[in-house]
């Protein structure tokens, strides 16, 4: 599915007589289907109003979203999240907070039951189906929150920082985990991924093309594209054409961080 | 004191007659109190401060108005007089379960509030509506969606104002607990009047405990 931004900003009102916030400068994006697109910026810079304003959790202040021409005026089936923070249902399981959405589109029961099957398969979770979130690790966690966006079936994956509570050695698995869940569907079926973060070696590893946000307001303010072939392991971030690429969104990154400090 | 012991026939129709009344009033009052509450909460439209501002307000709202109100609308040439509920325990029901709406609503915005913040981008995402947002809401507010059942339960048990104007205290028929002490201590049985206001305490504390002992179970 092909996502095209056009002109969207955003604007909070501020509270009492406080000024107005403008989090997001009229932006500009098109997305092809079946693209790997990270965004990077420093924290503030916009990159979650964005890919919330995409899922239609968040409305524009001006400018449009639109899904194959289509203008996003609110949620839908079309679009799958996964936050950061473990939005898992506390009371179900992690198969029955897997078949979630499928239950509220009352699937067939042999169909949600096949489904959550295949998903808990391919994110690693075999053995866990019937544990409660308060007893998984955090990786386990976000392991049932992708399954569970998998699940429905979207042709637009949003990810926000899906992986930024994780520590270091259980983000890199992840990592793969996103990339092979990914690239298991045919190169025409896969689906079109938002992935917002403020991890240089990961917006690289992942994307097929890297942004870089400003701070605050935030815009796209450069665009890499990142000419590494699929499937891809760890040790692509061993490569020259990686390490120049972290270089380069580095140089980037830091001239927006110091701004966000300073200002 | 013998009276009350002796478990006579027309002191149990009194207890009875009071948990029926205030036990249906209570739970009126939550079934339409809490999809309200849900609506205050989870929808953003014009006018939702004010119904908040008044469903506070009302959470001071005196029996004797609310009774007055439904004597009003009840008697013979009231909107409602056709349904034949002045003086009998329906009517009672209604004008309870008037007074137990506003703390439902009240109370159970707040309870359900906290776990909307945290759970609506979910909820939006998966695509629930607003009965499975409700459904999933109140299991995750649950005690204190218990308190609220209890606090209104409590609001309508106590009460003697709307209850004496709307029922009556017609002996046999829509006489309760609290309107018997209310005569007796009027006709000057003391004794009398204060061995029924214990046992009233008693019965608050036996509801309290079955509800929080099924909660436990469940």
């Amino acid at each position: 599915m092909a996502l095209t931004i056009r002109g969207v900003t955003r604007t909070f009102p501020g509270q009492g007589r406080a000024v107005p916030t403008l989090a997001l400068q009229p932006t500009d994006l098109d997305v092809a289907p079946g693209e790997f697109v990270s965004i990077l910026g420093p924290s503030g810079c916009g990159k979650s109003t964005l890919l919330r304003i995409v899922a239609g959790l968040d409305r524009p202040t001006g400018g449009s979203v639109s899904l194959d021409g289509r203008v996003v005026t609110g949620p839908g089936p079309e679009r799958g999240m996964v936050f950061q923070s473990y939005t898992l249902f506390p009371w179900l399981t992690v198969r029955q907070n897997i078949e979630f959405g499928l239950r509220e589109r009352k699937l067939p029961e042999a169909e949600i039951r096949e489904i959550s099957e295949k998903f808990i398969g391919r994110t690693g979770l075999r053995g866990f189906e019937n544990h409660w979130p308060r007893q998984l690790s955090g990786g386990m966690q976000q392991r049932t929150a992708l399954a569970r966006a998998l699940a429905n079936d979207p042709a637009v994956l949003l990810l926000d920082e899906p992986f930024g509570a994780l520590d270091h050695q259980t983000r890199e698995l992840m990592q793969e985990l996103l990339l092979e869940v990914w690239a298991a569907d045919s190169e025409s079926a896969r689906k079109t991924v938002l992935f917002v973060t403020h991890d240089i070696d990961e917006a690289i590893f992942l994307a097929n093309r890297v942004l870089v946000m400003s701070a605050r307001p935030g815009r796209v303010k450069a665009e890499l594209p990142v000419p590494l072939p699929y499937p891809r392991d760890w040790t692509v971030k061993t490569t020259p054409v990686f390490a120049e690429l972290k270089a380069r969104l580095m140089a980037e990154i830091r001239e927006e961080v110091r701004k966000a400090a300073l200002a | 004191m013998g009276l009350i012991l002796g478990g006579d026939a027309e002191l149990w129709q009194v207890i009875l007659l009071s948990l029926r009344v205030s036990g249906t009033a209570a739970a009126v009052a939550f079934v339409v109190g809490l999809p309200l509450a849900a609506l205050l909460v989870m929808s953003n439209f014009r006018g939702r401060d004010l119904l908040l501002l008044l469903s506070n307000a009302a959470l001071g709202l005196p029996p004797v108005v609310v009774g007055l109100v439904c004597y009003l609308l009840l008697s013979r040439s009231g909107l409602l007089g056709g349904l034949g509920w002045l003086f009998r325990p329906a009517g009672m029901v209604l004008a309870q379960t008037l007074l137990a709406l506003p703390i439902v609503v009240a109370l159970s915005s707040r309870a359900l509030a906290p776990f909307w913040a945290e759970y609506r981008d979910v909820l939006l995402i998966d695509g629930a509506g607003f009965r499975q947002s409700l459904l999933e809401l109140a299991r995750m507010a649950r005690p204190p969606l218990l308190t609220v059942f209890l606090a209104a339960f409590g609001r309508a048990i106590a009460e003697v104002g709307a209850i004496l104007i709307v029922g009556g205290n017609i002996r046999g028929e829509t006489r309760t607990m609290t309107t018997a002490i209310a005569l007796e201590t009027q006709k000057g049985d003391l004794p009398l009047a204060l061995a029924l206001g214990g046992l009233l305490l008693l019965m608050c504390l036996g509801v309290s405990t079955v509800t929080l002992l099924l909660d436990r179970r469940a």
